[in-house]
């Protein structure tokens, strides 16, 4: 398990290179001290948040066309206006996310306006797409460093702590429903998941 | 703060997140480009900041400072139009022509990130610009002719 092997390789230094975390806590329980049984409950907890349509609406396939979706869409379609992100993830080729999702410091607070944050607005990397796919499914892309950046647990978490347009997903303005928990929750899930060592509903 | 609006240097007196939108048609008294929604559903307001096109109703004074903002009064001159200019004035593009002038920024915008748009990327470009009238058609010939007069120039 190359991704079990990775964490624990990384986690003696990481620990001390992500633990100040800037806009979270970033605290990993210690080694050996997350049961599976425990890790898996994490796991469901961050599947909640990852098959939410704040994340996943944006984290789509190869067809590069971002998703409306979600209590505040009814049903789901693809994002109007014919929008496709094109394989930039971007919108290079066609439209930019950011000629409407553009640079925004502060909140979205008006129903119907597009989202913006203090960063560019982009699609997730095709290799993580999640929209549509199973708790299975996306655990083995979130643990699998072809699939996930590269990163292990508390990168992951970094990335968490860093990237403001994930901090979107729990402040989403506008009438949109948050993802689930607390941004800090999931991260302390993440690093829970990780200290188990990854666990998958389908590991044997 | 300074923006710099179709070449010149404009000093205006708003609060940051003032829209760019306001700051063209309060503040500078460019009217060309219009207001259709205030929240990115219609394109009306398409203006170009550094080349690309943005829906200036959701720009941030703040965001526009520092960067080269182009309206349709910048684009071209009733002496020298545009190339998508001139096309939408040989197909008769507009009906009502509300929505023109973000549609031709936001044209001008796709031709020269696509020189040679197929039907497909002219519908994916231009799809969040909407036409009441319904001028679809007309816009995309427009387009095309657009192309090939910057492509032969």
């Amino acid at each position: 398990m190359k991704w079990f092997v990775a964490g624990l390789v990384a986690s003696s230094f990481a620990i001390t290179a992500f633990a100040e975390g800037e806009n979270v806590t970033i605290n990993p329980p210690a080694d050996g001290s997350v049961s599976r049984e425990d890790g898996l409950a994490a796991w469901q907890r961050i599947y909640e948040v990852t098959s939410h349509p704040r994340c996943s609406n944006c984290h789509v396939g190869a067809d590069n066309i971002p998703m409306w979706s979600g209590p505040s869409y009814g049903k789901a379609r693809p994002h109007g206006m014919n929008v496709n992100a094109g394989e930039s993830r971007i919108g290079a080729e066609y439209v930019q996310c950011a000629t409407c999702h553009a640079y925004r410091e502060g909140s979205n607070d008006r129903p119907h306006a597009a989202p913006q944050v203090a960063m560019n607005w982009q699609l997730a990397p095709v290799e993580a797409a999640w929209f549509g796919k199973s708790t299975v499914e996306i655990c083995n892309q979130l643990r699998d460093p072809d699939r996930n950046g590269g990163r292990d647990f508390q990168e992951i978490a970094s990335h968490l702590d860093h990237d403001l347009i994930l901090h979107w997903a729990w402040n989403p303005g506008g009438g949109r429903e948050p993802a689930p928990y607390s941004l800090q929750e999931h991260v302390d899930d993440v690093l829970a998941w990780g200290v188990a060592g990854y666990p998958c509903a389908n590991d044997e | 703060m300074r923006l710099l609006v179709n070449g010149e240097e404009r000093e205006v007196d708003v609060e940051d997140d003032m829209p760019l939108l306001w700051v063209l048609r309060d503040e500078l008294g460019l009217k060309g480009t219009k207001y259709g929604c205030g929240i990115a559903q219609c394109g009306a307001c398409t203006v170009h900041m550094d080349g690309v096109a943005v829906r200036s109703c959701q720009v941030a004074a703040a965001s526009a400072a520092g960067a080269d903002v182009v309206t349709i009064e910048g684009l071209g001159s009733p002496d020298a139009l545009h190339a998508v200019q001139e096309a939408w004035v040989e197909h008769q593009v507009a009906q009502c022509g509300y929505c023109q002038s973000g549609q031709i920024m936001q044209a001008a915008s796709l031709l020269e990130t696509n020189p040679e748009p197929t039907d497909d990327d002219i519908d994916i470009v231009m799809g969040g610009n909407l036409c009441r009238c319904g001028t679809y058609p007309r816009i995309r010939a427009a387009v095309k002719t657009a192309a090939t007069k910057l492509q032969e120039a």
